[in-house]
């Protein structure tokens, strides 16, 4: 099921009302049931899958406290990770590493004969592995203790806003708000109506309006001039911002309401200054998560400039393939590694460079911007193609700059809709820097009913409403 | 309870801004120079109708105008299905007097390129059609009822934005006006075959738009635009579509696929710039179709 669709109109029609009526356990199961009805839209057969991680997770979570010694903490970690890890390697990555192999071996010559195996992937599969996973990290390292209760258990794995698109939450975080029923608050309901709104703008305003150019551009882009393909990549990078913060705006707004708090997974990441600012504003949830179970028992920045770099590197390969069973995210990744390698050692050089210039601190600042922004275009682009000849087209058409005029803009309707989209979004986002419109929204209920007025009317002016899903569903 | 009271305050706002919002727009659809808005809010006719898809656009009418001294209007669209042309025709013939003569591009005969999605884009225009209401509701009730729910929905379209656009300022010389590229040029050969999609039902419809068209006085021309001369051997199954058109209709299909040659006179494959559409209008006269 899909946030904007009709079907989740009528789910939300029927859950909110029951859910407010009913209190402890009858509400946790209702919140479980609806988890699992919202899952089960999309392919019913899947449940199975969060209820083996779900199961499996619990018991061995419940184990592990049992369990004092080290070694055999370690065990059952171990297990709950080859689980965990298998089912996301087997369903995402099985034909990917099997296909790699197959090539790598052409390329010494040999013809193997080996058939990859026609698997679906689950949707959302990698946000409740990561999920389920960092419970039992934690348990294993005594940061939280088991879950007593395996219906809160199962509810926090499945639980229903952020299942398939995240933002990932914490065990530590999250389990503990399951502890208490909370109450119908009319200030939650006004504070995550306003989050809604604000995420299906992103979404069906912004991200939908761009998203027909971006896949003309990225299905074949030799066959557009130059100015097309630069359109096409600057359109890419707000859709999928738009896309995916959308979601997570509707997710944190949707928990509000029911009275949960998630952790923001977004904060205007294309206004950072360098890429470990970019990495605290992008994805929160994900660059936390590979932070402290992959970067920082790596090693992280404490054992010298060698092993910081490979460390870093080798969390950001991770995070690429993360995202898809594709060497493009692998490349993606790659090079968010080189960025932040290329900052630990250009950073410094740079900002002296900067400072001999003598330029005004908000130029300086507009400068870093453009750069950080600049490179982060040029990751998307391999993350958007489906093969690196896609991404090398359109790299090297842009650079040609053959038909690089505004004669040659094709669609230009659909450009200028979403130039002025885009730009009404940067004004709101820039804007919210000083004027905090949510806390304006929650003082002033005037302000609050134009604002929220205003959202629905440009969702229906402006908004698409038939392309579906959202990108991040199919990682 | 009162603390709900903002919730209906926001509806309340959000439906009044919509009703507001929408008066304007459609004020302003009204007021339009855009060719549709002139078939639904002008009675003044004209003595030549061009009908196509984006290929239709290459019907130039400043340049016809000026060469043949008759007035023109033009209804193609980028991508226009026959589902659409034909109400909008039917509604041109019956809103105005009938034109001296009907000429249209066969090529928007093709289920695969045209977009039949095009039909909600004219949203905004339902209200003053019965044909395209109907039609809208057959195929997207779901745009329908909500285009009657929300006004401003109803205009949520590019179809508005060119509406918009010309709000001031005429439409007839809408042209894709470019040179092809070198390397459109060079890849010609590697390009995929095209394939003109069409069924026995728009071939129907097409009959039906033909022979109301011909009941009214109205003379109809049935064409293949220009193509770019190295494409047109890409184009497999033209020789069959111009029978199937000419056996549906009764009307020979004239080809003038050929009839532009140079290269600096296309866009693109399939669309003539101004220089090839001037091209294209001096051999329209000189073969008797615009006269």
């Amino acid at each position: 099921m899909i946030f904007n669709s009709l079907t989740f109109l009528a789910f939300i029609a029927i859950f909110l009302p029951l859910y407010f009526a009913l209190k402890g356990k009858a509400r946790l199961l209702l919140s479980l049931t609806a988890s699992y009805i919202f899952y089960g839209w999309w392919d019913w057969r899947f449940l199975s899958l969060i209820a083996i991680s779900t199961l499996v997770d619990y018991y061995l979570g419940l184990s592990m406290e049992r369990e004092n010694e080290e070694k055999g903490r370690r065990k059952l970690l171990i297990i709950s990770m080859v689980l965990n890890l298998g089912f996301l390697g087997f369903f995402k990555y099985f034909n990917f590493f099997t296909d790699s192999f197959v090539s790598m071996l052409q390329g010494f010559g040999m013809n193997p004969s080996v058939h990859t195996l026609k698997i679906i992937l689950p949707v959302g599969i990698s946000f409740y592995t990561f999920q389920s996973m960092s419970y039992t990290i934690d348990v294993y390292r005594k940061h939280i203790q088991a879950e007593k209760s395996l219906l809160r258990f199962s509810t926090f794995v499945a639980f229903w806003p952020q299942l398939v698109a995240g933002p990932i939450v914490r065990a530590a975080d999250f389990l503990p708000q399951f502890q208490k029923d909370h109450d119908f608050n009319w200030d939650r309901i006004v504070s995550g109506t306003g989050r809604i709104l604000w995420g299906f703008f992103k979404k069906c305003v912004v991200a939908d309006s761009l998203a027909p150019f971006v896949d003309q551009i990225f299905a074949e882009p030799n066959g557009f001039a130059s100015v097309n393909l630069l359109i096409g990549v600057i359109f890419y990078s707000f859709q999928i911002y738009c896309d995916f913060s959308g979601y997570s705006d509707i997710a944190i707004g949707f928990a509000r309401i029911l009275g949960y708090d998630f952790n923001e997974n977004f904060r205007k990441p294309y206004f950072s200054q360098n890429f470990s600012e970019f990495w605290s504003r992008w994805h929160i949830s994900l660059s936390s998560w590979l932070r402290d179970y992959l970067y920082i028992p790596l090693g992280g920045n404490r054992a010298g400039k060698l092993a910081t770099y490979k460390n870093n590197m080798l969390t950001m390969l991770l995070g690429g393939l993360w995202h898809g069973a594709n060497w493009t995210f692998v490349f993606w990744g790659f090079l968010h590694g080189m960025y932040l390698i290329g900052q630990r050692q250009l950073g410094k050089p740079f900002g002296s460079m900067m400072n001999g210039l003598r330029f005004p601190k908000g130029l300086k600042i507009g400068v870093n911007i453009a750069l950080t922004y600049f490179f982060t275009c040029l990751a998307w682009v391999f993350f958007r193609s489906p093969n690196f000849a896609t991404a090398m087209d359109v790299i090297t058409g842009i650079a040609d700059l053959e038909g690089f005029g505004f004669v040659n803009v094709m669609n230009k309707f659909t450009v200028m809709k979403g130039v002025l989209l885009i730009g009404i979004l940067l004004v709101i986002e820039v804007s919210d820097l000083r004027m905090r419109w949510n806390s304006l929204a929650f003082r002033n209920p005037l302000f609050r009913i134009a604002a929220y007025a205003v959202l629905l009317l440009l969702i229906a002016f402006f908004g698409s409403f038939g392309s579906g899903a959202f990108i991040y569903f199919q990682f | 309870m009162k603390k709900a009271y903002w919730i209906f305050a926001v509806f309340a706002v959000a439906f009044l801004g919509d009703r507001i919002g929408g008066f304007v727009l459609s004020k302003i659809t009204k007021e339009s120079q855009f060719r549709y808005s002139r078939l639904y809010g002008s009675s003044e006719g004209a003595d030549v109708l061009f009908v196509g898809n984006s290929r239709g656009l290459s019907f130039y009418q400043p340049y016809c105008e000026e060469k043949t001294g008759l007035t023109t209007a033009n209804l193609s669209y980028n991508g226009m299905p026959i589902d659409l042309a034909v109400p909008l025709v039917m509604d041109y013939l019956d809103r105005h007097q009938p034109p001296k003569v009907l000429v249209m591009d066969i090529s928007l005969l093709d289920s695969v390129r045209m977009d039949n999605k095009l039909v909600f884009q004219f949203n905004h225009y339902s209200p003053n059609s019965e044909r395209l209401s109907h039609l809208l509701k057959a195929d997207f009730p779901n745009d329908y009822y909500a285009g009657r729910l929300s006004h401003l929905y109803r205009h949520n379209s590019e179809v508005f934005q060119r509406t918009f656009f010309y709000w001031k300022k005429s439409d007839k010389d809408w042209l894709l006006d470019r040179v092809i590229s070198a390397s459109m040029v060079d890849d010609v050969d590697t390009q995929k075959a095209l394939r003109f999609h069409y069924s026995p039902k728009m071939l129907e419809k097409l009959d039906e738009m033909v022979k109301y068209a011909q009941q009214k006085g109205t003379r109809v021309e049935l064409l293949v635009n220009p193509y770019f001369p190295a494409f047109v051997t890409k184009i497999e199954n033209m020789d069959s579509l111009k029978i199937d058109v000419s056996k549906a209709t009764g009307i020979s299909v004239r080809d003038f696929s050929n009839a532009v040659q140079e290269t600096e006179a296309f866009g693109d494959y399939q669309h003539v710039n101004k220089v090839g559409a001037m091209r294209y209008i001096d051999r329209l006269i000189a073969e008797g179709v615009l006269k």
